[in-house]
């Protein structure tokens, strides 16, 4: 007991003995990582803009990884600090801290561990776009504690780190400038099929947002369903950026190419049955 | 200083070009096809890059045997492309990027084609556009058409030499230079064109080079006679990197006929900032090398904005309008175009 009395009244001196100066370097040490992160960032982001897709995908990689090497030298320095004032009591403000995390900050540490691990593992980057959650958009930053995404309708969403623990992701493009979109289109049942598989074709190989090589094909499927057909393109946008450009091109070029050779889009067949009374006439 | 071309064009079409190999792989395949093996080929090349000469050439030597039809521009009509009865075994297609329309329901003639070519017994020998056959291999497997494929290279300086010369007779042209030859120095600084598709652009690196022929005659006690045409040579392979067309295009702009200096040599690199429909449209003068705003409009599908993108890409100077009436994309800004191009993944 007298042991444990004098061990705390060592770590309450330690405490005593900070000094301003420490804490202010401490805390400056910390605004000028935060600021270097955000600087470094800014620089990156606005480089990758003047490159190609490719580049652009390169350059972002690295933001995050810079921003927790920063981050890390930072927390080095200020823990260097911290253990040259506790020395030998070090191990009892690990206890206190232990205690902080698990009861206080528990979420922020997780954050900060799902940082980490999104940095280096890399389930997703920069630039991609991604389902995580309930949101789906651009990874537009990782930070320290969160992950930024950019909605299809310019909502910015903040999703914290830890998420990753917990859900899936899915990553449209895992890192590549190009993604696969899927396009639906869905015609009356009885409308001719060849020439619609055709048609959807061309659309998606003349459309000036396509990319196409040996890896990345164009995929056309065909789908017969009891009132209607769908007909499914899988192509590769050429920025992931134009996804929903892409879909609305190939969409709007088809339907005008259909009209013109009489494929017609499904119709209401509930609405054809003809009344009990006819029937019954 | 002044020093005068000689004019000693007695080489052979072939040699001139430096396309031996090309022309006996083609005569090769012509042989087998004698012998039963039929096997179509595509000459391949970018923009201005020689497939219509070297095409001219192979239909020179088979005269006997070879129909020669060039398409001049985007072919709509499927009888044009239909053979006449008088057509020999072997036919000659120069510009068979013509045959498609990048649109919905623009591939039919396309479609034509590829069924005639597979389906005739003739043999075909064709010219592409080297950024339309890349797009039409990617969609629609081309090249199992034509399973023999001749990419013409970029010629050597020697031989882009003697390809501008040609024009010239005997002491014609003079080669001038402001510096005394004993003033030239043994170490000059030339600026190396470099295409940098990452970023899109043309940049100029300066890059020192050693006068060899300078040294070379300072040391064997020789009075210069090369020099100054060669720097101009020099100059003119790095800027159109063995392009004919294009070092072709920068001798004319340099020529203060029947004068030309070595500093009236341009370099060129173009700063190009464009809406990506903008871009869309470039790639597609790109694709065909020539093309009329009516054929833009079809292939974009608006006639409203065409005018506005073809101000546009005027007034950055990189298209130009010929007297037919068609867009071309500027030979000194070819190399920014591509570049720019590749870097918006709109040539593959």
């Amino acid at each position: 007991m007298a042991n444990g009395d004098t061990s705390a009244q060592q770590l309450l001196d330690s405490i005593r003995s900070i000094d301003t100066q420490t804490l202010i370097t401490m805390f400056l040490v910390f605004s000028i990582a935060y600021i270097l992160g955000k600087i470094v960032t800014i620089l990156l982001s606005k480089l990758s803009d003047k490159l190609s897709q490719s580049g652009r995908v390169k350059v972002k990689l690295i933001i995050p990884v810079v921003k927790f090497v920063i981050y890390i030298v930072a927390l080095y320095y200020i823990f260097r600090q911290i253990f040259i004032i506790f020395g030998t009591e070090l191990f009892l403000l690990t206890g206190i801290l232990g205690a902080s995390i698990g009861f206080g900050v528990k979420d922020l540490f997780a954050d900060f561990v799902g940082g980490i691990v999104i940095t280096f593992e890399k389930p997703y980057q920069i630039g991609d776009k991604i389902a995580l959650g309930n949101y789906y958009g651009e990874v537009t930053d990782i930070g320290l504690r969160a992950t930024k995404l950019v909605t299809p309708d310019d909502n910015t969403v903040t999703v914290p780190n830890n998420l990753i623990f917990n859900e899936s992701v899915a990553s449209g493009n895992s890192g590549a400038s190009e993604m696969m979109v899927v396009i639906d289109l869905y015609i009356a049942g009885e409308s001719d099929v060849e020439p619609a598989m055709r048609i959807l074709r061309e659309a998606v190989v003349s459309s000036k947002y396509v990319y196409i090589s040996k890896k990345r094909p164009v995929t056309l499927l065909h789908k017969a369903l009891p009132f209607y057909t769908r007909l499914r393109a899988k192509a590769y946008v050429n920025d992931l950026r134009d996804e929903f450009k892409f879909e609305s091109d190939v969409h709007t070029r088809t339907w005008i190419e259909f009209q013109k050779n009489g494929i017609k889009p499904p119709q209401l067949h509930i609405l054809n049955i003809p009344a009990i009374e006819e029937i019954s006439e | 200083m002044e020093t005068q071309h000689n004019g000693s064009e007695e080489n052979s079409f072939g040699e001139i070009l430096g396309l031996q190999n090309e022309i006996g792989e083609i005569q090769a395949s012509i042989a087998d096809y004698e012998v039963g093996k039929k096997l179509n080929i595509a000459i391949i090349a970018g923009p201005l890059a020689g497939k219509t000469t070297l095409l001219g050439e192979i239909e020179r030597i088979n005269s006997s045997r070879a129909t020669g039809i060039t398409f001049s521009e985007i072919i709509r009509n499927k009888k044009e492309i239909s053979l006449p009865d008088d057509t020999k075994r072997i036919v000659l297609l120069d510009n068979c990027h013509f045959l498609y329309r990048r649109k919905t329901g623009g591939f039919d003639i396309f479609y034509e084609f590829l069924d005639m070519i597979s389906s005739q017994e003739k043999l075909f020998i064709t010219t592409w556009n080297l950024y339309s056959w890349r797009y039409l291999n990617e969609v629609f497997g081309l090249e199992k058409y034509f399973p023999v494929q001749v990419v013409i290279p970029d010629f050597e300086k020697e031989n882009l030499r003697l390809f501008i010369l040609k024009r010239y007779g005997k002491e014609e042209i003079r080669f001038y230079n402001d510096k005394e030859a004993k003033e030239e120095p043994f170490i000059y600084v030339a600026k190396y064109p470099l295409e940098l598709s990452s970023l899109g652009k043309k940049i100029l690196i300066p890059v020192p080079k050693i006068n060899i022929p300078y040294l070379k005659n300072r040391l064997l006690n020789k009075k210069e006679t090369q020099t100054t045409e060669d720097r101009i040579f020099e100059k003119i392979y790095l800027e159109s990197k063995g392009n004919p067309g294009i070092a072709r295009r920068i001798w004319e702009l340099g020529l203060d006929y029947p004068r030309i200096k070595p500093e009236d040599i341009g370099q060129f690199s173009f700063n190009i900032e464009l809406e990506y429909e903008e871009a869309f449209v470039l790639s597609l003068i790109l694709l065909y090398q020539s093309l009329k705003k009516t054929e833009i409009s079809d292939m974009i599908g608006s006639t409203s904005r065409v005018d506005e993108i073809i101000f546009r890409l005027l007034t950055q100077e990189l298209i130009f309008k010929d007297e037919a009436g068609f867009f071309r994309i500027r030979p000194e800004a070819l190399h920014s175009v591509v570049a720019y191009m590749k870097k918006l993944r709109l040539v593959w």
